[in-house]
């Protein structure tokens, strides 16, 4: 699941790209980029949060 | 080597639980005594002259060190007389002297809107003769003209903001409590940012013991920075502008501008030093990926993407060369990064809820394992009140300040005040109440909500822009009661010294700013700060005002869609991109915070950020530097305090002197 919202989330990134090199930047291009961007990013927390501590790391002091 | 996957939740809290430094009480005395009533009354009055005068003069109002002045007072006057104070005391002597300071500045916007009724932005934007008379009186009153708050004219304006006051007073008590009884009760969730506000009254409390611990030597140590920064930054300009008519500054306040030095090579670029280096302790306590990607960003923003891509493409198509910062702000911002940042504000709003939807999720899960989670029983002595009677109270409050609304603004349909009130606060406040629980900040904000429902309203007055709507947040404050219970103080006596000194405030508020008003015009050469940025300002305020007339204004010309789909999309594939390769969610915060932002405002941060990063660290150790740094603020905000309202006080007395004819 996290390389699906990867793979979303990159997918949404290069579509936004491409509506505003080559399409223009017409708004309803980059709002579907959006969309896909919003569906990546709520995949990717629901499998943070919903992944039962599997992938539970303690942030390191070093920032 | 590949980073490791760190969840939002545990990044976040792992920062919270740094500043964390001891665990919280659990029994619980009243902090209100006759002397934290009278000690804070006695402080907080005295410094609110000058915390008034500071704000017009510096922008700041230095209200933050007045309480640790009452805490220092109260502690050395106990030391004295061979008696302790207690930490619930303490608490109780910051939070009401923190109240006393801040009441002067409550009837500031009176000062603001007399000065607008009779600005040119407001008689050419044809605004000057339609704000209510429930706002301000009319500019050629008697009230406006003779600078007089105690004038009859000024009786509606004050009787209506005292009535809002009070209604407000009971929705927010109750709107708090009821969401703290189910947040931190119920759901026991954790409050990670709470501990540190506990902590300032904890290291004062414990020098009137036998002991001292560190804690008292950090905050030395921070005050004497700040009494010498104090002196060189407020108190020159305060002393000498008794004695000259232009007082000296060693630093320009607020900023030193080389935005026309760089427009040869960035055109569109800004950059204006801020003078004020106090910002450095803001640097030593945020986190350092979020100031350093937050200047970064702001760097990348006026030297690189608005000179060679905004400007090229003429989408910053308003700038020639000449502008100060302000003009160049302005300019950039009906260009483009007015619509730019609608969009990323939404973003803010959606990641916000992606990071906090699976949380409820989460915790939801994992209800049976939390023990005590689930119950409503509060502990014995905290104080509390029933949820049945705090959930009236709220009603009469919130009922109350719809109808007042109502009555301001009849022709408004009542449909959208009544779905304000009783469906978007009680959402919009149950979000944030969650994430200050487990993030300790809030996520959740639409943006332009004013401006949306006045267009879905199609109500085309302008009185509407001045009137107050019911769309609030109880959640922040929900922190409050979680601080309260830390510190082991009983609510009961919180809201007690609450409703004790509210009524000698709202008096002596509006004679200090009366007073204050009488020394001289604001703003004026004697409020530079104010003379400085109340034009602008007043474009701001005409510009956003009329910005739904005849669907033809210049605010809604300057709002794009396509900018406002850049902002938003854009922020969501930075935020992506972040969380695909690994990278702390702090950098989209500082990332999305520097886009467009000034840098040259960000420079003593980075300075303080840098210097604790790769010094203080080093010295003290991680832990060691992070338990002194609230307290090292706290020091230093109390320095600053002491000699500003010293000054402050020269100068005031000195021109009440002069201005007297006789």
């Amino acid at each position: 699941m996290e390389k699906l919202a990867s793979l979303i989330i990159i997918i949404g990134t290069v579509l936004w790209f491409v509506s505003v090199l080559f399409l223009g930047g017409s708004w309803q291009w980059q709002m579907f980029a959006a969309l896909i961007l919003t569906v990546g990013i709520f995949t990717a927390h629901f499998w943070e949060e919903l992944s039962e501590g599997r992938n539970k790391k303690t942030p390191k002091d070093d920032n | 080597m590949a980073r490791e996957r760190i969840s939002q939740a545990d990044e976040w809290q792992a920062w919270a639980q740094r500043y964390d430094i001891e665990g919280g009480t659990r029994t619980f005395e009243s902090g209100l005594t006759v002397k934290v009533f009278f000690g804070a009354l006695f402080v907080g009055l005295l410094m609110m002259p000058g915390s008034i005068y500071l704000s017009y003069v510096s922008g700041q109002s230095g209200a933050a060190a007045a309480p640790w002045v009452a805490v220092i007072l109260f502690t050395e006057l106990a030391r004295r007389s061979f008696t302790t104070a207690r930490r619930q005391e303490l608490y109780m002597l910051l939070s009401l002297t923190g109240a006393a300071v801040g009441s002067g500045m409550q009837y500031r916007s009176f000062i603001w809107y007399a000065y607008f009724v009779n600005t040119p932005q407001a008689v050419s934007y044809e605004i000057a003769d339609k704000i209510p008379a429930w706002v301000v009186p009319a500019g050629d009153s008697v009230g406006v003209l003779s600078r007089s708050l105690l004038h009859p004219d000024w009786l509606l304006p004050i009787g209506i903001y005292l009535l809002t006051k009070l209604l407000g007073t009971l929705r927010f008590v109750s709107g708090q409590y009821i969401l703290f009884r189910f947040t931190a009760d119920l759901e026991r969730l954790p409050f990670p940012m709470a501990p540190i506000t506990a902590q300032g009254a904890t290291a004062l409390a414990e020098t009137t013991g036998k002991q001292e611990t560190w804690r008292w030597q950090v905050f030395s140590i921070g005050s004497m920075a700040g009494l010498l920064w104090g002196f060189i930054y407020i108190g020159v300009p305060a002393l000498t502008g008794v004695m000259m008519s232009t007082p000296i500054q060693i630093l320009k306040i607020p900023w030193i501008d080389f935005t026309q030095s760089i427009e040869g090579f960035a055109p569109t670029g800004v950059f204006a030093l801020r003078t004020d280096f106090s910002q450095m302790l803001i640097g030593f306590v945020l986190p350092f990926p979020v100031v350093m990607s937050e200047f970064v960003t702001a760097m990348l923003s006026q030297f690189f993407v608005n000179p060679h891509i905004l400007y090229r493409n003429e989408i910053l198509h308003q700038w020639h060369p000449g502008l100060d910062v302000r003009a160049v702000g302005l300019f950039n911002g009906l260009d483009f990064y007015r619509s730019y940042d609608m969009g990323k504000n939404f973003s803010l709003g959606l990641v916000g809820m992606a990071a906090s939807i699976p949380m409820i999720f989460k915790l939801r899960g994992t209800k049976k394992e939390a023990g005590q989670r689930g119950s409503l029983a509060t502990p014995p002595n905290r104080g509390d009140f029933p949820l049945w009677l705090m959930g009236i109270l709220w009603l009469i409050g919130m009922a109350g300040f719809v109808w007042l609304i109502h009555w301001m603004v009849p022709n408004f349909p009542l449909s959208f005040l009544l779905g304000f009130a009783f469906l978007y606060t009680p959402i919009n406040s149950y979000i944030t109440a969650r994430t200050f629980g487990v993030l300790g900040r809030d996520l959740f904000e639409i943006p332009y909500l004013h401006e949306i429902t006045f267009i879905l309203s199609r109500y085309e007055e302008i009185d509407i822009w001045f009137a107050p709507l019911p769309d609030e947040d109880y959640g922040a404050g929900t922190q409050g009661w979680r601080v309260l219970e830390l510190t082991g103080t009983t609510f009961t006596s919180n809201l007690a010294a609450t409703l004790l000194i509210m009524p000698i405030l709202i008096i002596s508020g509006i004679l200090v700013q009366h007073f204050i008003w009488q020394i001289a015009p604001i703003p004026s050469a004697q409020y530079p700060f104010v003379q400085m940025m109340w034009p602008i300002n007043a474009t701001h305020e005409c510009l956003m005002k009329t910005s739904l007339r005849d669907g033809n204004s210049e605010m809604l010309q300057a709002i794009r869609g396509d900018y406002v789909a850049a902002g938003f999309t854009s922020s969501l594939a930075i935020y992506g991109m972040l969380w695909v390769f690994k990278y702390p969610s702090m950098w989209f915060y500082g990332i999305i915070g520097g886009i467009g932002a000034d840098p040259g405002s960000m420079v003593a941060r980075l300075l303080g950020a840098v210097i604790g990063r790769f010094y203080m660290i080093k010295r003290f150790g991680l832990k060691r530097w992070f338990m002194f740094n609230p307290v090292l603020a706290a020091g230093f905000a109390c320095g600053v305090g002491l000699v500003g309202m010293g000054t402050v006080a020269i100068a005031l007395v000195s021109k009440a002197v002069i201005v007297k004819p006789f």
